[in-house]
């Protein structure tokens, strides 16, 4: 059975991940429509603000709510789909507010929203996209009941950053280190003192040095305003991670066929591996397919100068197919026993459902 | 057009994939060629500059690569410790300050600590004198993370500026938000390619690098040009397997003429770089896109 299909049979969660203009927002979106076309109600929450895949959908745009696939997007492209698809765009700033205003005591709340620390954590800070991005797939799982939710992911820089984010924010929101200097603090229900005392030390002075006495001040206030949440971060943290590793999860790994983006595939195989978690399929999208031999015979019948402008194209596209195979190969051999799928390079952009569902042909076999 | 001649810092950045670590070796390259003492920064990644070029890997320290060419991988753990030493003056005192586990948590804590010490890293080694008073580099070019990671990167600067109330941090801060918006000494150069999303993101980026950064756009590189080949009689002449092949050419050709005219919207200078077909993507490579970045760099134009 083709991998992908297995896959979207027996999962209930597909995470696609790899590096930035790879196409895994098509892949992500083509995943969920397959399954709705075949009867398996489906979520596709992207990352990407792409709002061509919105217009392909049939939508104006994505938004922070889920929305029904219109029935006229289907009829256009000739398909009849059995359940229904929804896709939504992860707003990163205002999931992390939902999140305060839903889980934060009500005197806390604008507290925490106008402090300056929260607002850099919520929209500036490195990892809080991909630590928001598991927060919601953790609400989506546990709050609605789609029979298939394929989560996109940010295009991580680094591939680390992705499975290492629930424990990131969380030791910047629950440190042993922060604990120990707010505790008397967080009992008197102020900053008390032994940020003073802490104020005064050598290691402070040093720190003040860098940063000018008030950060530390305002550090501290945020701390205490957030510190009744942190119980609630760690245990979904937790569960997240359970989730990443349950057996209904698995991941789609999408590259393409430049030595750089295989290089970051091979590294994200590599720990996806290390971390436990189930590697469904690795998709190289996008690749040069070799030059037919009837083209090179043809070619050599033609006039010159057409002869000759044909057979430089035709070596040009020998060139980029053999460098596309030799990755692939390359690819193969560092990523021993995951399925490897390739999808040829298409002459057009994926513009509508229809050509969704055309990619998903080769995805599916 | 000569768009590159002058400023003493170039930032290549754009969507993923299209080439900027390539553009970034070209323009240093073509930089140090013009005898502009050049420095080559990747930014916290796999090291790629040095072996595009053919030359061993140099890490964290800067390392000379070719007569008036160095390069340098900036990580975020040596930039702190730079930067720290440069502030505290003993490595005694550095180890028992930032060996220190509270000092380790209060590091992550500040916004962007990381972004900051590695630009602030680029920026110093902008700033930096020899003995005899001329600049230790002339130019230093910044292969920078792609759009979204670029934004937030080079923005940390006001970001520091916004959270973090005055002191020493916020000082440094000031000065190197002040170096990044004079367009006297910098310009990014925006990489694209001849594709819909591409474009897309490139003109996205410059709106947004434009606003926020407050980033001049200096140049716009059209990486992987095709040209036009086949004209309306050639495909006319053609057997219809090889039509089909004339037919993808000439539409690639076109989505190439579209997106220049696209890019050319935009308020810079554009370079078309034609797509390179070389079996090896190496040193030979990039000394071929070094010399069509020519028009960009030379002083006067020809």
């Amino acid at each position: 059975m083709n991998p992908i299909a297995k896959a979207l049979a027996e999962k209930d969660v597909l995470v696609c991940v790899g590096s930035g203009g790879v196409g895994k927002t098509t892949v992500a979106a083509t995943l969920a429509l397959r399954a709705a076309v075949e009867g398996k109600g489906s979520l596709v929450c992207t990352i990407d603000p792409a709002k061509r895949l919105a217009n392909a959908l049939g939508l104006e745009a994505l938004g922070n709510a889920e929305t029904a696939i219109p029935a006229a997007a289907f009829e256009g492209a000739g398909l009849k789909p059995k359940s229904t698809m929804r896709a939504m765009m992860l707003d990163m700033k205002r999931t992390w507010d939902e999140l305060i205003e839903r889980r934060a005591p009500p005197d806390k709340r604008d507290k925490i929203l106008s402090n300056r620390f929260y607002q850099a954590m919520s929209s500036a800070l490195a990892g809080s996209q991909e630590y928001i991005a598991m927060e919601k797939l953790w609400e989506l799982r546990t709050q609605r009941d789609y029979p298939l939710i394929v989560l996109d992911t940010p295009p991580t820089a680094h591939a680390l950053d992705f499975l290492d984010a629930p424990n990131r924010i969380l030791d910047f929101l629950d440190n042993d280190a922060a604990k120990w200097l707010l505790t008397p603090a967080l009992a008197a229900g102020k900053v008390g003192l032994k940020l003073f005392s802490f104020g005064s030390s050598y290691v402070a002075k040093t720190i003040s040095r860098f940063t000018g006495t008030e950060t530390l001040q305002e550090l501290a206030s945020f701390m205490l305003a957030i510190s009744g949440l942190n119980e609630g971060f760690r245990e979904r943290a937790h569960q997240t991670r359970a989730l990443l590793a349950a057996k209904t999860t698995a991941f789609v790994l999408v590259t393409g066929p430049m030595p750089d983006r295989m290089d970051e595939a091979v590294y994200f195989h590599t720990l996806l591996r290390q971390n436990h978690l189930e590697v469904a399929a690795l998709v190289v999208n996008r690749v040069h397919q070799p030059v037919p031999d009837a083209q090179w015979s043809a070619a050599a019948r033609l006039p010159d100068p057409l002869r000759h402008k044909m057979e430089q194209t035709l070596e040009e596209s020998e060139h980029l197919a053999a460098a596309d195979a030799r990755g692939i190969e390359r690819l193969k051999e560092l990523c021993p026993g995951t399925p490897l799928i390739t999808v040829p390079r298409f002459e057009r952009d994926v513009h509508d459902l229809k050509a969704l569902w055309e990619t998903s042909q080769f995805l599916f076999g | 057009m000569s768009a590159l001649a002058h400023q003493r810092l170039l930032i290549v950045t754009g969507k993923g994939g299209v080439g900027k670590t390539t553009i970034s070796a070209a323009l240093a390259l073509g930089s140090a060629r013009r005898g502009l003492r050049t420095l080559v920064c990747e930014v916290n990644t796999k090291e790629r500059i040095t072996t595009l070029l053919g030359r061993p890997e140099v890490g964290a320290e800067i390392g000379s690569l070719d007569e008036n060419l160095w390069s340098v991988d900036v990580r975020p753990q040596e930039a702190l410790r730079e930067y720290a030493l440069m502030i505290l003056k003993y490595e005694s005192i550095y180890n028992a300050v930032f060996g220190n586990r509270l000092v380790g948590y209060f590091l992550r804590f500040i916004p962007s600590i990381q972004e900051i010490v590695m630009l602030g890293k680029i920026l110093f080694h902008l700033r930096e004198k020899r003995p005899d008073g001329q600049w230790r580099f002339d130019r230093i070019v910044i292969d920078a993370p792609a759009t979204g990671h670029a934004i937030t990167f080079l923005s940390v600067p006001q970001v520091v500026l916004d959270t973090v109330p005055p002191g020493p941090l916020a000082t440094d801060a000031t000065w190197m938000r002040d170096l990044l918006v004079d367009p006297k000494t910098t310009g990014s150069v925006l990489v694209s390619l001849p594709e819909e999303l591409p474009v897309n993101e490139t003109l996205e980026l410059h709106a947004a690098l434009s606003a926020k950064v407050k980033l001049t756009t200096a140049a716009v590189v059209l990486n992987g040009f095709i040209p036009e080949r086949f004209t309306a009689a050639d495909r006319a002449g053609l057997p219809p397997e090889l039509a089909e092949v004339a037919r993808v050419h000439e539409l690639r050709a076109q989505l190439s003429t579209e997106a220049e005219r696209r890019l050319r919207t935009l308020p810079a200078p554009l370079a078309r770089v034609p797509r390179v077909y070389q079996p090896q993507f190496g040193r030979a490579a990039i000394e071929t896109v070094a010399a069509t970045l020519a028009p960009l760099l030379d002083r006067s134009a020809p």
